[in-house]
């Protein structure tokens, strides 16, 4: 065995992902649809509607790079996890949900190639006998890796290759997955999608390679979806992917794309330019946001709210950081791939050119691939299978049993780990606020983006925005339907009357996670931004700092349990104190939970080795709203 | 590093060689080429290779069990498949050889409709996928903060509270004041674990009860109703019991029907004496 067979599969294992599983489960479970529930009986629909929670990012067998793992697992076993049901891992350990089943979940494979692996690995069918896959499925390291890149190469450039690009396989693999989307989606008690993922990257100018520049959009459709969908292999310019929705809109297929991992897009998800480098219009930005009015802004790749380079005077800025390019060891550019640098710059496009393409909502996922989303600390099962699967492989815990991390082996495996693996997230999860959980409210709730993204716990926001909120409102007892009836929901445009607004701020904690520190409002102007405390655990922020007293919560690292007390909710009725009633500005929440260990403290501690030095050993779990967005008058 | 791995994996094939010796014995000497998956020392090393490789890790006997397994099952179902000329038909079977063949393997079984002896102990056997689980009925009122005065006189208002009046006091709450019929498993989503522990020791009553801790704070609590799990006849689900026994009977006999196709075969690992 040689390291370039360790490259080759460290290489899969970032270029995408996928699940699998034992057969058996997997079999059965394609010929027999779950049970339903016995009597389930749909909730009258709430009119100041529930907080639900879904994951809208999830990878199966039929993505291309998933399979390469002997992942097995389909979409089928990817919903029966987020109902509550125990699936294997490609490890062998079961997996189970974390906090109690999910509200909603949706499978998004790779359209690249779907399907396709999958039959190049089956003894007996034409797609077996190519050179290709006898490469892709032998034993022979250069041959694996010349095999899968040539995959590789094809999606980043969108030139089928002629051997195995099948449509009638990847359309009835889609189908597939579209079933099983259908056979889950119960009303009112269980909402499916039926979506798939779009793998644009981006191309390196000098020599027309990988440029591991991630440019990747989940496709979503509210509900019948087409019988053929676009991928890279059709266009790679995201552009001409709106261009298709919108033709499949006017079909009666509505779709939404979000776009994910901006934080690894080089520059380039956010730009100032269109994909093929001409200005933006304002046609563009309609499109763009007619297309895609959501983002998501944590994932097991980390997270895409800012950078500290990007906002040196926020404490908080250097959360879960995740630097590299895709299948890379080079770093992705800052600029042009934080959201809420986009803020800034969409703004400053409305000043200068009376447009903003950049005016979208937020949500969160995991892109698990394999089927089952990690979100605790303390149950992660990282993304890509048994390439991560254990502690080691992912490095959290020393190479090889060695109990502390000075003398480390410096090989492929212990590099992936440091550069790639060590770094991914258990997060995050998507929160809306919807009046009943079926396709129509959830969809809905997406398009007014009345949306909200944790890193992983329950933590539910409300954000509302009004001029005629009285100062009792946070303490009437029908304040949100007061708050709805006087003001806008996060999602929404406040446009200017001449007076100040106030913003109601109401965040409570997952009833089984972490206590509450502090909920903060960002504020970004065209021209800057400023993180205020609006809310804390004890006291209230300092009028000079906008910063509250430290409440003195803390890990103790010997056990990981969390030290001193947090809030339960945190509630207030803000005003801006330096609001300029001229000026676009842009708001919106971010909830902080008191510290908890990371995910590798975690797996040192039951491992009974030292922590990672250097990764963070705690975090603060966060929750970040959709913005409101100020519009003056006129 | 390269020494160090090729040492254990050698370690490997002799795990791997002592775990199947046995296994081989038993299946006996036929020698039927068509009937011999033969598992050669390559094949072995190249997927103990894979799993160390993507795992970081060496194959303990488990897996090692898991990944010949795996390989005996594919190479069985694939050749049954072919013996059948399953290989020369349309693209869906082109694409799931080895799905398709155990697909077929469970058509093989006409599974008629039992009788319902068979479904009634099915039934009682698997009785709490018919069952609805224990909901709760109930208002309720919210403080945040425990050490609120208003705990304290919180049970005398509330008795005295007029129709709606009880909607005033505490705090507000960001969720519902009133959850109907809400499963066991929703209380606990939403409010915690000992909310939950609380709420299943009240008595149903129009009474107010409490103060009740949960994570979020302390409650009053109105629980008009607890429906505890419930039975239907087994004649108002005999069409769901019916659908259930038939999947998981025909999953069984899958797994059967594969296990006897398996059986027909003899395994031989290279380097080993059938």
């Amino acid at each position: 065995m040689t390291y370039k067979l360790l490259s080759a599969i460290a290489l899969l294992a970032v270029l995408t992902a996928c699940g699998g599983g034992d057969e058996s489960v997997t079999e059965a479970s394609e010929q027999a649809s779950e049970t339903p529930p016995a009597q389930s009986e749909r909730p009258a629909a709430n009119p100041n509607r529930n907080a639900y929670f879904g994951d809208l990012h999830i990878h199966t067998r039929n993505s291309f790079d998933a399979y390469i793992f002997n992942v097995r697992r389909t979409a089928d076993d990817a919903y029966r996890f987020a109902k509550g049901e125990t699936v294997r891992h490609p490890s062998g350990f079961d997996m189970t949900i974390s906090g109690g089943p999910l509200d909603f979940y949706t499978v998004t494979d790779h359209a690249e190639y779907l399907g396709i692996l999958p039959v190049m690995d089956t003894p007996g069918t034409a797609l077996s006998e190519l050179p290709r896959a006898k490469d892709m499925f032998s034993a022979n390291p250069e041959a694996i890796t010349a095999a899968f890149q040539g995959v590789g190469a094809s999606v980043r450039s969108g030139e089928p290759l002629e051997d195995i690009y099948d449509p009638d396989v990847m359309d009835s693999a889609w189908a597939e997955n579209v079933a099983a989307a259908e056979a889950h989606n119960e009303p009112g008690v269980f909402t499916t999608f039926s979506a798939y993922e779009y793998t644009s990257v981006t191309t390196n100018i000098e020599d027309e390679t990988f440029g591991g520049g991630n440019l990747h959009r989940n496709v979503f459709f509210r509900g019948p979806a087409p019988s053929r969908i676009f991928s890279t292999l059709d266009s790679t310019n995201p552009e001409d992917l709106w261009n298709w929705m919108d033709e499949q809109r006017a079909d009666g297929f509505e779709a939404i794309a979000i776009p994910h991992n901006s934080n690894v897009s080089d520059g380039q998800m956010f730009r100032l330019e269109t994909y093929n480098g001409n200005p933006l219009s304002p046609e563009y930005a309609d499109q763009r946001m007619r297309n895609e009015p959501l983002v998501e802004i944590t994932q097991v790749k980390g997270t895409s709210e800012t950078h500290p380079d990007l906002s040196p005077n926020d404490e908080w800025a250097d959360f879960e950081l995740y630097d590299k390019l895709l299948a890379s060891y080079d770093v992705s550019k800052t600029e042009g791939s934080f959201v809420r640098e986009a803020y800034r710059n969409g703004l400053k496009l409305q000043a200068e050119q009376g447009f903003d393409p950049f005016r979208f909502g937020l949500v969160a996922a995991s892109d698990s691939h394999v089927v089952g989303g990690s979100y605790n600390e303390n149950d992660f099962w990282s993304k890509v299978g048994i390439v991560d699967g254990n502690a080691i492989s992912r490095g959290s815990v020393p190479f090889l049993g060695s109990p502390d991390w000075d003398n480390q082996p410096d090989n492929q495996i212990t590099r992936n780990a440091r550069e790639w693996f060590s770094r991914w997230s258990a997060s995050g999860l998507t929160g809306v606020w919807a009046e009943e959980n079926t396709r129509d409210a959830i969809f809905d709730a997406f398009r007014r983006k009345e949306t909200f993204a944790t890193t992983g716990p329950r933590i539910r926001v409300r954000f509302f925005g009004g001029f005629d909120y009285a100062d009792e409102l946070t303490e009437d007892a029908d304040l949100i339907t007061k708050a709805y009836a006087a003001g806008v929901p996060m999602g929404g445009y406040l446009v200017g009357t001449g007076g100040a607004p106030a913003f109601l701020v109401w965040a409570q904690r997952d009833a089984n996670g972490g206590a509450l520190q502090r909920a903060q409002i960002v504020k970004v102007t065209a021209t800057g931004e400023q993180v205020y405390d609006v809310a804390c655990h004890q006291g209230v922020p300092d009028p000079e700092t906008f910063r509250c007293a430290d409440n003195g919560a803390a890990v103790d690292m010997a056990t990981c349990t969390p030290t001193g007390e947090g809030a339960a909710e945190l509630k207030t009725l803000w005003r801006d104190p330096s609001f300029d009633a001229g000026e676009r500005t842009t708001y919106y929440v971010r909830v902080l939970e008191n510290p908890s260990c990371r995910w590798s403290t975690w797996d040192a501690l039951r491992a009974g080795t030292q922590p990672r030095p250097d990764v963070p050993q705690t975090l603060q779990e966060r929750a970040y709203t959709s913005p409101i967005w100020y519009i003056p008058p006129g | 590093m390269r020494a160090l791995l090729k040492e254990p994996l050698l370690h490997f094939i002799l795990v791997a060689t002592i775990l199947f010796a046995a296994y081989a014995l038993v299946q006996g000497q036929r020698q039927a080429a068509e009937r011999t998956i033969f598992v050669p020392a390559a094949e072995l090393e190249r997927l103990g290779a894979i799993y160390t490789a993507e795992a970081g890790t060496l194959p303990g006997p488990e897996e090692v069990r898991g990944l010949l397994a795996d390989y005996v099952r594919r190479e069985a179902l694939a050749r049954e498949a072919r013996r059948l000329g399953l290989d020369e038909g349309d693209l869906v079977v082109d694409r799931r050889l080895e799905q398709k063949m155990a697909f077929v393997a469970a058509d093989l079984v006409q599974l008629s409709e039992p009788d319902d002896t068979i479904l009634r102990d099915w039934y009682d056997t698997n009785i709490e996928r018919f069952q609805t689980p224990v909901r709760v009925t109930f208002d309720h009122v919210y403080f945040r903060d425990g050490d609120n005065p208003a705990i304290a006189s919180a049970a005398t208002a509330l008795s005295a509270a007029e129709v709606d009046g009880w909607r005033q006091i505490g705090d507000p709450f960001m969720l519902q004041l009133q959850y109907g019929d809400l499963p066991i498993r929703e209380v606990r989503r939403l409010f915690g674990v000992d909310f939950v522990n609380s709420v299943l020791e009240l008595v149903p009553s129009e009474a107010w009860q409490g103060p009740v801790r949960s994570a979020l704070g302390t409650h009053f609590v109105r629980l008009t109703s607890r429906r505890d799990i419930e039975t239907p006849a087994f004649e108002t689900v005999r069409a769901q019991v019916l659908s259930d026994w038939q999947d998981a009977t025909r999953r069984q006999l899958n797994e059967d029907a594969i296990a006897e196709i398996i059986s027909n075969y003899d395994v031989i690992i290279e380097g080993i004496d059938g």
